[in-house]
């Protein structure tokens, strides 16, 4: 389980109305999100040299040719910042389409399924969701040295238990509604009803599920690269770029702060998404 | 139900959960293919040379056997012995996990408070101005990396106010107590995303409790303010809230990896990020297990505490 999911099925199940507002925040939140994600796709193409050129001095400040100064082995930090987003976003959203999928299948299935299956379920679902996520990150990349993909695999089973629960519990909710046992009664078939019936009604839970999963997803993901999980050293991956920098701290913060700058800006205006995602789908005015 | 019922089967829940996830470790370091063999022989090893290590090893037996024997010799005391440097895992163990209580002592010292006060105060504006703040700060703070949040605490205490060192240097034979100052930054990074998390889960169950009849019936004859949080309410929301508490910790696990790499504290985390980096099969499984028993120790502990907290008690869930 990652900090980010725990509660959340509470908070979906929740009611909190408030006085309907004008909100800029969310509105910045999304302008802020997508500059990060268009620096961190786009920014190959706009890099000054490769992420790998060694060209001067390590840990220079800012200033003439290297706007961000150099780092450790003197490479310049605003390449690597423009060559290094790409493989959180790609991760980060790769992991939560994988355990989008994968949970919403399982979790709906254990809602239809009978009582002992799903409960069957639950409990394997609990004792993964035990596990800490990064316990289960880096037990996952000791196997599979070097891999992005096994990062891509290990963040997506480590925040698909949660979904699970979120979606059985949901689609057990509306099972137990009038809905569909009316479309049996009218003859419907199972997947016709749950097409019709089940789906639109827990489109809510699963999209906010969803936006936790993301805001869990790029923290795990950036997490890994901290902890130099996935492709190797020359690699340029903003997490790693901190855990590279921070010795040189005292010589250019620069070369630190400019990956961490960006991975603040891209948390929290996901985390700002996701909580008015949440607000939104339980009944708070719009 | 009497509680040596409930404790008996809390007990034997927690011992299956263990055996799985043992299970999952195991299998996980030793079935998939970046295994022990290439981190001991080296890459450039030739077949017969690989086939030797493996065989040294005891890599060349079914891996359920392997199993058996490593959780047989695992109940006795004896977690094996790590292959880069020779040094018994339980010795490890011994040496670093009491740093990384400490570490979360001291966190959980400065966030538990923090968060039941936070979560208390939103929960009973449950809606209004203030819950929608703590809420949304909290939200917005639980999903910012701890590296980063970490990062960002060097940049200000440590780099610009030089208030702080960057690392935890500890001194020879000494432990972390005796550097106080090398402690403060892990423990801030840790007790931020901890009071996040923390904070929301007490919240939810502070707002159940608001709105709950007693509550409703008591604020309607004129008991409000820290009368109202304290007499009717906290009695209510301890039990959960310490549950919270506990769930809490499964998250400072996963950060205290983190936050100890970052500062270079020698802790458990840190000797987990070093063997899996290392390719050093038994003691991530050495290490992982034991995280996950001290885990599931402290669900268990949660549970009987949320159970003994709650008043209405009768039937444990």
């Amino acid at each position: 389980m990652t900090g980010v999911q725990a509660g959340g099925e509470r908070l979906l199940a929740e009611h909190t109305p408030a006085r309907p507002r004008r909100r800029p925040l969310p509105l910045l939140a999304a302008a802020g999100a997508s500059f990060v994600v268009a620096v961190a796709l786009a920014g190959p193409l706009l890099a000054p040299y490769g992420p790998a050129e060694r060209l001067g001095l390590p840990f220079q400040a800012p200033g003439g040719a290297h706007p961000l100064g150099t780092d450790l082995l003197g490479r310049d930090v605003l390449s690597r910042v423009l060559w290094g987003g790409r493989v959180i976003v790609l991760t980060g959203v790769g992991a939560t389409l994988a355990a989008g999928a994968v949970g919403m299948a399982a979790g709906v299935l254990a809602g239809l399924a009978p009582r002992h299956t799903g409960d069957l379920v639950l409990r394997l679902v609990d004792a993964l969701t035990v596990l800490p996520a990064l316990l289960l990150m880096l037990v996952l990349a000791a196997g599979f040295p070097g891999s992005d993909l096994a990062v891509v695999a290990a963040v997506a089973l480590a925040t698909t238990p949660f979904s699970v629960r979120v979606l059985r519990a949901a689609t057990r909710r509306v099972a137990a509604t009038g809905y569909a046992e009316t479309a049996y009664a009218r003859g419907d078939g199972r997947w016709a009803v749950l097409v019709h019936d089940i789906l639109p009604n827990i489109a809510g839970p699963a999209l906010v599920d969803t936006a936790l999963r993301l805001v869990a997803s790029v923290h795990l993901t950036a997490t890994a690269g901290f902890l130099g999980l996935g492709r190797g050293a020359p690699a340029p991956n903003w997490g790693r770029m901190v855990n590279e920098n921070l010795p040189g701290a005292s010589l250019s913060a620069a070369a630190f702060l400019a990956p961490t700058s960006l991975l603040v800006l891209l948390s929290v205006c996901v985390g700002l998404l996701a909580d008015r995602a949440a607000g939104v789908v339980s009944g708070e005015g719009r | 139900m009497s509680w040596a019922v409930y404790l008996g089967r809390r007990l034997a829940g927690a011992a299956v959960t263990l055996v799985l996830l043992s299970c999952a470790v195991f299998a996980a370091t030793a079935v998939l293919p970046g295994d022990a063999v290439s981190a001991v022989a080296g890459p450039d090893a030739s077949a017969a040379e690989r086939a030797r290590v493996r065989a040294a090893l005891g890599l060349d037996r079914p891996v359920a056997a392997r199993y058996a024997d490593w959780a047989y010799r695992a109940v006795h005391g004896d977690l094996g012995t790590g292959f880069v440097g020779h040094r018994p895992v339980a010795d490890v163990l011994a040496g670093r996990l009491p740093n990384s209580l400490l570490l979360a002592g001291l966190t959980l010292a400065l966030a538990a408070p923090l968060a039941v006060g936070l979560g208390l105060s939103a929960g009973l504006r449950a809606g209004r101005g203030a819950d929608r703040l703590i809420s949304t700060l909290a939200q917005v703070a639980a999903g910012v990396p701890e590296f980063v949040a970490a990062a960002l605490l060097i940049a200000v205490l440590s780099v610009r106010l030089d208030l702080l060192p960057r690392v935890s240097l500890v001194p020879l034979g000494g432990g972390p107590l005796d550097a106080p100052r090398g402690l403060v930054l892990p423990v801030l990074t840790l007790a931020a995303v901890g009071t996040a998390v923390a904070t929301r889960l007490i919240r939810v169950s502070a707002a159940d409790v608001a709105t709950s009849p007693y509550v409703e019936t008591a604020r309607l004859n004129g008991v409000r303010g820290v009368r109202l949080a304290l007499r009717h309410v906290l009695p209510n929301a301890a039990g959960p809230a310490v549950q919270a508490l506990t769930l809490t910790t499964g998250v400072l696990v996963g950060g205290a990896v983190v936050v100890e790499s970052v500062f270079d504290y020698p802790g458990i985390g840190r000797e987990l990020q070093r063997a899996v980096a290392a390719r050093d099969v038994p003691m991530v499984q050495g290490i992982a297990t034991t995280l996950v028993a001290v885990m599931l120790l402290i669900l268990l502990l949660g549970d009987v505490c949320g159970w003994l907290l709650d008043p209405a008690r009768g039937e444990p869930r």
